[in-house]
């Protein structure tokens, strides 16, 4: 069933392609229609047992290092009550890991049609506190919209710069909010920092399909009904980037998703490989 | 090993002075330098840079013969006259004008690192982000050729850059052209390095790959230069008039009002401009997009980290208005789209009303703002 869609969703990209040389020639072709040559759904198959869900729990396998207080000095009249700590390595009290993201890697993924519908259309980003909230996003780019809003009683900033994508450097007033829209995917995490309060960061990745999880304060992830099948996922951390383990080269992994739940279990991260 | 990296960078300087503009006899043809800013050269093994320097030539040919892949949109004819060596025609024309004007500071490569770079503060500008500062166009937009050829015209006051008015229009547009080509080329060659260094399972570069650096980068990215001229409206940032104010007393009311917006926490324009816009806010380290990554949390880390690039750190000031010379022009529309637009590649953020956000100042405010900022540099 796989083989015989193949070819359909070949044809359709090469009729993209054809639209984008045309438009850069001068043509007319509207810019909203050329993002589709970049986000391609795949052909959705109707089986309801052609769906599985990911899910594991990373564990960082020693004792985790005391989070080290950020210096703050600027605003300091607002930001200076805070206890503001380094969030580049957060560990529970089990040791699960929070913050690493788990993502498809493939090309060109089947996507479930539930996952249209039940997928929020927008990713919140708060300045709260002096600090972004939450530290690690993702982003679906064909669907969702990223609102970014403030709650703190000073003027935030919010600049990121995604490789090939349009830069982003906004200001938000007290009160105020912005919406932006991410044109392509990434292959890893782009950094987000704030202009004015350089102990702020935070990371969203732009993808192209929903399939992605950033594990909770256990340490656990689940990526919710992927195509059966095999697929190759990625794993990224913002210490030391791709997470290279003997299990996971270049922090990759093949795996062939069955219908229901595949469950990869305890996967215990040495401290040496969140060290660069 | 950092200190060897060094030497090695400086000698790399050196050796550009005395054999500019290639690192090479005068008898040979130049070549463009491979962008490994922020690596460590001896994690880049020889078989990774002949693939990305043979891709790069297959797809934008050298500094003496550029080309360009097909559907870029780009006018190769400008670029010619742009690019090679330093020649006149019997017709008249002339030839290698990036070289003749460009590539002392800015490199052959348009990478910001030529013979002189490290003379200047700010560096000369690395083309190969594809980020240029002063722009009409939007926050989030590629700029217009037309904003590349003002800055050629008119020069960036209080930098390096001089003017080059007395260049006939032909030229200026032969040199803007070649600016985006090696833009354009110098974004391509960033998604190129992800794929083959950091990615690392593309080589050899097959012809899907180089398809899909094609679709991907190159023609993506030209598609961004295309849009804003093809589609100006939708991208340039309109200047409403200056309002007219009928007694020195409604000015200085507007001046008022603009130093109220100024001081707000609304805007924190004063973190980096300081109360009385001397330039000496509390946020006193700061960078460009290019210099950001040369920065570390500890100042070793700085320092290691600074190793990796061919310019050392370099810090940002924010402006000193009582001292005028306005870099991206000092006429009160200029200050405007400032304010309104930002500095792109900097700090300086989109203080006006853009797609998506609403901005911290309308027009109105925009105005009093630097009717403020005008009132102290004594430029009107």
């Amino acid at each position: 069933m796989q083989n015989s869609v193949q070819p359909m969703v070949r044809d359709t990209d090469n009729m993209n392609k054809l639209n984008r040389r045309q438009f850069v020639g001068g043509s007319t072709v509207a810019a909203g229609s050329l993002a589709a040559g970049i986000a391609m759904p795949g052909i959705a198959r109707a089986a309801e047992d052609a769906w599985g869900d990911l899910t594991g729990k990373f564990v960082y396998d020693g004792v985790a290092p005391e989070r080290k207080k950020l210096v703050v000095d600027k605003d300091v009249e607002c930001c200076g009550k805070f206890d503001i700590r380094d969030e580049s390595l957060m560990v529970g009290d089990d040791g699960g890991l929070k913050n690493v993201y788990i993502y498809v890697r493939s090309k060109r993924v089947d996507i479930c049609p539930d996952l249209d519908k039940e997928t929020e259309d927008k990713v919140l980003l708060d300045n709260r506190d002096c600090i972004f909230v939450p530290h690690c996003m993702s982003i679906w780019t064909s669907k969702q919209k990223y609102h970014i809003v403030n709650s703190d009683p000073v003027a935030q900033n919010v600049a990121f710069n995604p490789l090939l994508d349009k830069p982003a450097n906004i200001v938000i007033p007290v009160d105020g909010d912005a919406t932006w829209t991410f044109r392509r995917a990434q292959r890893v995490p782009v950094p987000i920092a704030c202009n004015y309060h350089p102990w702020e960061s935070a990371y969203i990745l732009p993808l192209d399909h929903p399939y992605v999880a950033i594990t909770d304060e256990n340490g656990s992830f689940t990526i919710p009904k992927l195509p059966v099948g095999e697929l190759e996922f990625q794993i990224w951390h913002e210490r030391v980037g791709y997470l290279n383990t003997q299990d996971w080269p270049k922090g990759r992994m093949k795996t062939t998703i069955q219908a229901g739940t595949n469950d990869l279990g305890t996967i215990k991260l040495a401290p040496s490989v969140l060290e660069k | 090993m950092p200190d060897a990296i060094r030497t090695i960078q400086r000698a790399f300087l050196v050796c550009l002075a005395l054999a500019f503009p290639g690192c090479k006899s005068a008898n040979e043809s130049p070549s463009f330098r491979i962008n490994l800013e922020g690596r460590h050269p001896a994690e880049v093994s020889q078989t990774q840079r002949d693939a990305i320097n043979q891709t790069m030539e297959e797809f934008f040919g050298t500094p003496d013969k550029p080309r360009l892949p097909e559907g870029t949109g780009l006018d190769l004819d400008r670029i010619m006259m742009a690019a090679g060596p330093v020649a006149g025609n019997a017709d008249g024309t002339q030839q290698g004008l990036f070289r003749q004007h460009c590539a002392t500071c800015h490199g052959i490569s348009g990478d910001g690192a030529g013979a002189l770079a490290t003379t200047f503060n700010p560096y000369p500008r690395d083309f190969r982000r594809g980020t240029f500062k002063y722009t009409t166009t939007r926050a989030d937009a590629k700029p217009l050729r037309s904003d590349l050829q003002r800055t050629l015209l008119r020069g960036i006051p209080g930098t390096g850059m001089p003017s080059f008015s007395e260049l006939p229009t032909g030229q200026l547009e032969a040199l803007v052209e070649y600016v985006v080509y090696l833009s354009l080329r110098g974004e391509t060659e960033q998604y190129l390095i992800q794929l083959v260094l950091d990615e690392g399972e593309y080589l050899p570069l097959g012809t899907d790959a180089k398809e899909m650096i094609l679709e991907d980068a190159t023609l993506w990215v030209a598609e961004q230069w295309a849009d804003v001229e093809q589609n100006p409206n939708e991208y340039i940032v309109p200047v409403p008039p200056r309002p007219v104010y009928a007694s020195d007393a409604q000015f200085a009311e507007s001046v008022a009002r603009g130093k109220r917006l100024y001081s707000s926490k609304d805007a924190q324009c004063v973190q980096c401009h300081g109360p009385d816009g001397a330039g000496d806010g509390e946020d006193d380290e700061i960078y460009d997009d290019w210099n950001k990554p040369k920065k570390g949390v500890t100042p070793e880390q700085t320092a290691k980290l600074s190793r990796l690039y061919t310019l050392p750190i370099q810090k940002l000031r924010a402006r000193d208005f009582r001292e005028g010379a306005f870099r991206g022009g000092s006429n009160p529309e200029d200050l405007y789209r400032r304010v309104h637009i930002g500095i792109k590649g900097t700090p300086m953020p989109a203080a006006g009303p853009q797609p998506g956000a609403k901005g911290v100042f309308t027009p109105q405010d925009i105005w009093d703002v630097v009717n403020y900022v005008l009132s102290l540099s004594g430029e009107d």
